[in-house]
């Protein structure tokens, strides 16, 4: 749901290319960097672009850096797939649901324990669960109302009954939230004198722990010798914050750091055609689009919307903006569950945005506020190619740039009539953005557009009861064509999740969900 | 009045200083518009839920009661709690404090060795080469910006020759001096730019005085004259600007640390003014401010030091 790519720019991307350009020749000099020697520990050494701010227990995580440490530490009862369009076994190595969908049997794989040692039982599974669902301090409660109960009838099975039949349980249950403490540590972070820098040190059946981090230093991660798959091939991971993007990209090229994330758009070529790194965007579940106020007019008349949305040259963005490495937004919700990738989006076609709009209430021409967060160059360059292209259509854009904070309180309050945002989905399935991205009528009043359909609304309540796949499939394409006909959005482009790593790192994969396990990574020789 | 009575003064006015900066600051970060609780609960929360936390992190009460919750706290040593860290401010701010400034005097210390040495060398070669040189590069590093000026020394010293590292603080004490000295010395060229223009002025003018004649005509080395008798007047008015200049150096820290990756006051600082995570802002505001009066008082007592005739009063 947050965007996960605002960071602190401190220079645009055209000086930075300029700069890996300026440096290209030493690219050849990565023999300078001292892999970590055969006999000693293995390490992995880490730039990232933020440091978390939630403690690192499951369910209590707002923020992506977090959440990120969190599934290298916390399994999950199941896990989302690679692709991100499914799951697969995480802590229980099997489960099957009732015919009537209500109760659903899970059973704990064997050999799994915590990184301490002691065994992980059912009983943990149960505590864990019950904070994220019901826990006073759990921020994501919502996902997990349709549970009625959760008892663990022995060590090994875990029981959840359902108040209503909820197709997304499974996706639920694979959500990084639904990581699974030893139950009295679960409890005790609930508690509301918890020093919640106790939770830094994890106690998880991942395959890393931490023992422990002070803001400022870097986060270290250590491998589980007791972890279910084995004990991972690196040893140590060291994340240091390194929050300017230039930087980060420098301490890769200078072998200071083996992989870093969040490379600019604009440097994955350069990067790519030194010696010694290598770049790469991987595709998530993200998008960029221009929220607008449905409620303001002339923007309550869908013709107009519909104009803006056909006056917006995507591609000349994806260019510009996302160096290439960004594709068209062909429907409402990104290419996760029960994404239709047969709906037509909007493609850029000027001579009808000009039909519309003469057809609609905005014909005289309008003038509208596009309120951009400052520090975010993706989203204060897509606004002045808007501002160029809608003129076209005779809307004038007055481009305010505001802090963060400014904007969300403007546009919780509606004060806003359009504002470039970006959305990550946290789990695969698609109930999480219709709900919160297109039910309106109550807050986050369909992602603050206000807009308001409630046969679309009912639909969507549906669509989270159906059990049939194929069935819920078809519902849920309905419900992006009807938002995407509607469109409250002026949507734009999928985004993907950037990364860098020096030559010898092997095995670093940015799933759907824009998690990555550091399990899965080597250092070569 | 003697230096003691001097200083019981100083200290004395540093409290109305200090009273007025928090009151600034306590009042800054008020008027800036953006709710902390929906920045720290996020977007999915609901306005009861926003109340709920506003109510427990004391954000509603009035004013006045939360200003005086933030001097008395802060008089007893309590800073508070991070709004957004849930976490004591004084342990997320105090052992950043000694990196700021560490970075501070580390690029004090370079400025004024690189202040003297190309300060004195411009004035005795006044109107010659290494004079225009010098003081070309230096007006290069003072119209450069901070950040881009970091980035050239990363490639140039960090990247290309392999002297320094890019970024980061290191972890002994050695390799502390040896991740600052890059961010230390991207501070200092631009701090030296000022001073040296300043000094080689004064050296210059006070070359011309009388006593300085008669230094010669006594028969003095040169260099002794310059060491002895024309830098020790010229430094005057050249360290009043290096201790003003500390302010300029814990505000231009901010974004060297930035780039250099440090974990500094200044990256917090950032930080929790985007987060309005105000106990943090305030805390960091006001230690800065303490150190910037010290300095001062430190620099204005030197003065006595390098001119006996200085008197206080």
């Amino acid at each position: 749901m947050f965007a996960r790519n605002t960071r602190w720019p401190v220079i645009s991307a055209v000086v930075s290319a300029l700069l890996l350009g300026a440096c290209a020749p030493t690219g050849t000099q990565s023999a300078t960097t001292q892999p970590s020697a055969s006999s000693g520990p293995k390490v992995l050494k880490m730039a990232r672009n933020a440091e978390p701010f939630s403690p690192f227990v499951p369910w209590q995580i707002d923020d992506n850096p977090a959440l990120f440490i969190s599934v290298n530490v916390y399994d999950t009862l199941l896990r989302t797939t690679k692709d991100g369009v499914s799951v697969e076994p995480g802590l229980a190595s099997k489960w099957e649901g009732s015919a009537d969908g209500l109760t659903w049997t899970f059973t704990l794989r064997d050999g799994a324990k915590f990184s301490d040692g002691s065994p992980l039982k059912a009983s943990d599974v149960k505590g864990s669960l019950d904070m994220a669902r019901g826990g006073e301090k759990s921020a994501w409660k919502d996902n997990y109302k349709a549970i009625k109960e959760i008892t663990a009838p022995d060590d090994k099975t875990v029981k959840i009954v359902l108040s209503q039949p909820y197709a997304p349980l499974l996706s639920v249950l694979a959500m990084f939230s639904g990581g699974i403490l030893p139950a009295d540590m679960a409890k005790a972070t609930d508690a509301k004198d918890y020093d919640n820098a106790l939770a830094w040190k994890t106690k998880g059946t991942g395959a890393y722990y931490s023992e422990g981090w002070k803001k400022g230093d870097p986060i270290v991660l250590k491998a589980n010798p007791n972890y279910w798959k084995g004990k991972p091939a690196i040893d140590e991971v060291r994340i240091e914050y390194v929050p300017d993007d230039n930087t980060r990209t420098l301490k890769l090229q200078g072998g200071e750091s083996d992989l870093v994330d969040f490379v600019p758009f604009s440097q994955i070529a350069a990067l790519n055609g030194q010696s010694g790194v290598k770049a790469q965007t991987f595709t998530i579940q993200q998008s960029a689009f221009v929220i607008l106020n449905t409620s303001k007019p002339p923007l309550d008349d869908a013709k107009v919307r519909q104009a803006l949305n056909y006056a917006t040259d995507k591609d000349a963005i994806i260019k510009t903006v996302y160096f290439g490495q960004a594709k068209f937004m062909n429907s409402p919700i990104p290419q996760g569950t029960y994404w239709d990738k047969n709906l037509p989006g909007y493609p850029y076609d000027i001579e009808k945005a000009k039909k519309l709009m003469s057809e609609s209430s905005g014909k005289a021409g309008f003038k509208m506020d596009m309120q951009v967060r400052s520090g975010n160059t993706n989203f204060a360059n897509t606004a002045v190619i808007l501002k160029e292209a809608w003129a076209k259509l005779g809307v004038t854009v007055d481009i305010q740039t505001l802090d963060t904070a400014v904007v969300r309180t403007n546009y919780r309050a509606g004060n806003f009539m359009s504002t470039p945002s970006a959305w990550t989905n946290d789990m695969n399935d698609p109930t999480e953005i219709v709900n919160y991205a297109m039910r309106g009528g109550a807050s986050p009043f369909s992602y603050w557009t206000r807009y308001n359909n409630p046969d679309l609304n009912d639909r969507i309540t549906k669509a989270d009861l159906e059990q049939d796949a194929k069935k819920r499939e078809a519902q849920y394409s309905e419900i992006q064509k009807i938002y995407l006909d509607a469109a409250p959005l002026v949507f734009i482009a999928y985004l993907g999740a950037t990364a860098g790593w020096r030559n010898n790192v092997d095995g670093f994969f940015i799933d759907g969900l824009s998690y990555y396990r550091f399990e899965d990574v080597k250092i070569n020789k | 009045m003697g230096r003691a009575a001097y200083i019981r003064r100083r200290f004395l006015l540093m409290i109305f200083v200090l009273f007025g900066v928090t009151v600034v600051i306590f009042g800054m970060v008020r008027i800036l518009p953006g709710d902390p609780a929906f920045l720290i609960l996020g977007d999915r929360a609901t306005d009861q839920k926003a109340a709920e936390l506003r109510e427990q992190l004391g954000l509603n009460r009035p004013v006045l009661e939360q200003y005086w919750m933030f001097v008395s706290g802060f008089a007893r040593g309590d800073m508070g709690q991070s709004l957004l860290y849930r976490q004591p401010v004084g342990d997320l701010v105090l052992r950043r404090v000694p990196v700021s400034l560490a970075l501070a005097a580390y690029a004090m210390g370079l400025a004024a060795l690189i202040t003297l040495t190309f300060g004195i060398l411009a004035a005795i070669n006044k109107g010659r080469w290494p004079d225009q040189l010098i003081r070309v590069g230096f007006l290069f590093a003072l119209t450069t910006p901070n950040f881009w000026f970091g980035i050239l020394l990363i490639l140039l010293l960090g990247l290309t020759l392999h002297w320094f590292p890019v970024a980061g603080f290191g972890e002994t004490a050695a390799q502390h001096v040896w991740y600052l000295f890059l961010p230390a010395l991207t501070l200092a060229l631009q701090l030296s730019a000022v001073l040296i223009r300043n000094l080689r002025g004064q050296v210059i003018l006070t070359m011309r005085s009388d006593f300085v004649r008669t230094a010669h005509a006594k028969g003095l080395s040169g260099s002794l004259v310059l060491l002895r008798h024309v830098l020790r007047n010229a430094l005057l008015s050249t360290l009043t600007i290096f201790g003003l200049q500390f302010g300029f150096l814990v505000g231009g820290a901010i974004v060297v640390e930035t780039v250099f990756a440090l974990p500094g006051t200044g990256q917090l600082l950032i930080q929790s003014i985007t987060a309005r995570d105000y106990p943090v802002v305030q805390a960091i505001t006001v230690i800065s401010a303490v150190l910037v009066i010290v300095v001062n008082l430190v620099v204005d007592l030197s003065y006595s030091f390098l001119d006996p005739r200085v008197t206080y009063e």
